[in-house]
């Protein structure tokens, strides 16, 4: 026993632990280099960086507002899209289709199937189909008739806000049916037997017991759809307009923080570059936030679950 | 089991805590930081000249043109005329705007020298300087010349030249339906002060009388009140320079506006604009809007014919001729443009713009106005015989060979007196203080 063999299970554990602690390190190197690369840009424009609301590269006025505004506008047009329509599709499969495993579950591979799609493809069919299609089936008469609402008065030409949030509720759809499928399947059925015993319908089931007890896995996969939509870029890219702009009429071009640094990055040199790099920051710090929020709330799923069964 | 987690999550700890440190570091004398992420080491050699047998001894070029105290490896001087060259492979990157004729170049150059490979990367005129700087590359490519700031961000010591590849031209695309219900084909009229102030949005609908007056009475009547949807690039570009370019020369209003032209100008507020990515995208945006119409290069639409939505108009030219592009009007501009005054290859080429030298040009009555130049960018002390020997072989192949290769899309090849220039520069690079070519 003096001279102990490395065994297989120690050289396992090194091995895995090194590639855990690689990832550390590239996340580490990661944010190290965004803070150095927008170190100048920091330096020289401070916190009115993040309250400007002017980007004009050539005279070098940079303020990073109307890009947050757009991360953040067609995000939320994404969720309040996407989150009823994700819900909708996982109750359909764990409730509903219970008795036809089988459809239930190709249903659910076509769903997750949307999420194999590069998002190039969908920027491309947003181009060309979506954004004709909602211009003048939605947009168009959305504005002659609700148009004295500010939401809807603008001149709707296809590449705007409104149609990013559309095509972005198509693709945090599965992401998020996927999570809040899982999080349906693991309640216990017991929980539905005993509403059943009451007397309760399908529906008064679904939202007084499966729906609450699940909720808190619901709101995680809610929030990695929220993150899925913050960093999205190429699709967005294509189809936003990218003109900084804030404003209340979804029918106007825009633009995000992931379409400027994929629009300008390649063209950008010295404090310009430091700016984009500073962009890249503040996205990063959204997706970790994000991230961590989503953690903890599946954390808290987890944990709860277990202290309830 | 259960320890090795911790010390796991420990180590995940630390080494937040020290990018926390290493960022906070970085933040606090950020006064002289290169805002630039450069690699601290500039790259050992050039990505490709592994396959080269020449050892090279130094990490940075040695830049001086006497020769340099450090030994030399081998005893290889640099030979008087390029003898049998060696295999190698070239690495470019630089504008998109010369993609697609490098492409053809790429096949065809393979095929006269099958020993040299050349790999292009289409990253943007702005990238392909940064990765000629960073010396990532054996030659860059700009449709706009290098800045005097991104000559003082060459490495200390060297010097970079210039060397025009070809020339292309950007034209007005537009989609409009005509009030008969007809669809407007090529050949609306347009100046450079009516499109200036098209992007500056103060002309908005398509039959504002100052867009009338251009036409033929015909034309004129049938203009209608649609909405103007301007678009144009959202990426940097060399295509928008030389458009911005040619709306800064033509209109004072935009020259105090909008400023002197750049790849990423700041466009004015127009009341319906949108920015889309590449030609592509702008090609995309304006054939699917009725009443858009953004500057588009005109490789672009020679390349797509027969798209039903998609045409260009006419531009003034100084004589007030409207004229649209074609390969011979292109190469009237170039003639015009080029005809005097061009630097040296490793001077400063920023005032050299085919649209400065022939806005005011009214003897050219036949060149179409908006036509631009673009470059290739390589380092006059190459530190390597073998990689710039093949770099110079290639170049001078592209300058005196094959500029025929591109006029199906619009490229024009370019006139003798600028292709003396570029021979006269090519013969500039060294190697170890001796010029390569002679």
């Amino acid at each position: 026993m003096q001279f102990k063999v490395l065994r297989g299970d120690t050289i396992l554990k090194i091995l895995l632990a090194t590639a855990a602690l690689f990832i550390i390190g590239l996340v580490v190197a990661l944010a190290a280099e965004l803070f150095l690369g927008s170190a100048s840009s920091i330096h020289s424009f401070g916190p009115s960086f993040l309250i400007g609301t002017q980007w004009r590269s050539s005279q070098n006025v940079f303020g990073a507002l109307p890009f947050i505004y757009g991360t953040l506008l067609t995000s939320a047009i994404a969720i309040v899209i996407g989150f009823p329509i994700s819900l909708g599709v996982a109750i359909f499969i764990s409730e509903k289709l219970k008795g036809h495993q089988t459809f239930g579950y190709g249903l659910g591979i076509i769903v997750d199937l949307l999420a194999a799609v590069p998002s190039v493809i969908y920027g491309l069919w947003g181009v060309f189909i979506l954004i004709p299609l909602l211009r003048d089936y939605v947009e168009t008469p959305l504005h002659n008739s609700l148009g004295f609402i500010p939401l809807f008065s603008g001149n709707p030409f296809g590449y705007d806000f409104f149609t990013s949030g559309v095509l972005l509720a198509i693709m945090v759809i599965p992401t998020m049916s996927a999570v809040t499928r899982d999080v349906l399947s693991v309640v216990p059925n017991s929980q539905r037997e005993a509403m059943y015993s009451l007397g309760a319908t399908d529906w008064e089931v679904t939202q007084k017991s499966v729906l609450p007890y699940a909720r808190s896995g619901i709101f995680g996969g809610f929030i990695l759809g929220l993150g899925r939509a913050f960093g999205e870029t190429m699709a967005v890219t294509m189809v936003i307009g990218n003109i900084p702009n804030i404003t209340t009429n979804l029918f106007s071009a825009g633009a995000t923080l992931s379409s400027l640094i994929a629009n300008n990055f390649g063209e950008s040199t010295g404090i310009y570059q430091s700016a984009i790099i500073e962009i890249g920051l503040i996205l990063f710090f959204v997706a970790l936030l994000v991230n961590g929020l989503a953690r903890f709330m599946l954390w808290r799923m987890t944990s709860g679950a277990r202290g309830r069964a | 089991m259960k320890s090795t987690y911790v010390i796991i999550a420990a180590i995940v700890v630390i080494a937040i805590i020290i990018g926390g440190v290493f960022g906070y570091i970085a933040l606090s004398n950020s006064s002289n930081t290169s805002p630039t992420p450069a690699p601290t080491t500039a790259p050992t050699v050039a990505p490709g000249s592994t396959a080269t047998p020449t050892p090279t001894p130094t990490s940075h070029p040695s830049t001086s043109a006497s020769p340099s105290p450090t030994p030399t490896p081998t005893a290889t001087p640099a030979p008087t005329p390029i003898p049998t060259l060696a295999p190698a492979v070239l690495n470019g990157a630089g504008g998109t705007l010369i993609a697609p004729l490098m492409s053809v170049w790429q096949p065809a150059y393979q095929q006269a020298m099958s020993q040299i490979t050349v790999n292009y990367n289409p990253v943007g005129s702005g990238a392909g300087i940064t990765q000629f700087t960073q010396q990532v590359v054996d030659f860059g490519e700009s449709d706009a010349p290098m800045t005097a700031a991104q000559y003082n961000g060459l490495p200390s010591g060297t010097t970079a030249i210039t060397i025009p590849i070809s020339a292309s031209a950007v034209v007005p695309a537009y989609n409009l339906k005509l009030a008969n219900g007809t669809v407007m084909t090529n050949g609306l009229n347009f100046t450079g002060a009516v499109l200036a102030n098209i992007f500056l949005g103060s002309i908005t609908t398509w039959n504002d009388p100052a867009i009338q007056a251009l036409q033929s009475p015909s034309v004129a009547a049938q203009l209608p009140s649609t909405t103007i949807t301007t678009v144009h690039r959202s990426d940097g570009s060399g295509t928008m320079f030389a458009f911005v370019n040619f709306l800064y020369r033509s209109s004072s209003t935009w020259a105090t506006q909008v400023g002197v032209p750049s790849t990423s100008p700041s466009w004015p507020t127009a009341p319906a604009q949108i920015a889309a990515p590449k030609n592509a995208g702008v090609a995309g945006a304006i054939s699917s809007k009725d009443g858009a119409i953004g500057p588009l290069e005109i490789a672009y639409i020679l390349e797509n014919t027969g798209q039903t939505s998609l045409y260009y108009g006419t531009v003034a030219n100084a004589a007030g001729n409207y004229i649209l592009a074609n390969v011979s009007n292109i190469g009237a501009a170039l003639q015009a443009g080029a005809s005097s005054g061009l630097p040296a290859g490793n001077a400063s080429w920023t005032t050299v713009s085919m649209i400065d030298n022939t806005y005011t040009n009214t003897t050219a009555t036949t060149m179409y106005p908006i036509v631009t130049l673009t470059y290739a960018l390589v380092y006059q002390a190459q530190t390597n015989y073998v990689q710039g020997a093949a770099l110079v072989n290639f170049m001078s192949w592209i300058v005196n060979s094959s500029q025929n290769l591109g006029t199906g899309l619009g490229y024009v090849p370019l006139p003798a007196n600028i292709v003396a220039v570029d021979n006269a520069s090519l013969k500039l690079v060294t190697y170890n203080g001796t010029p390569i070519l002679h």
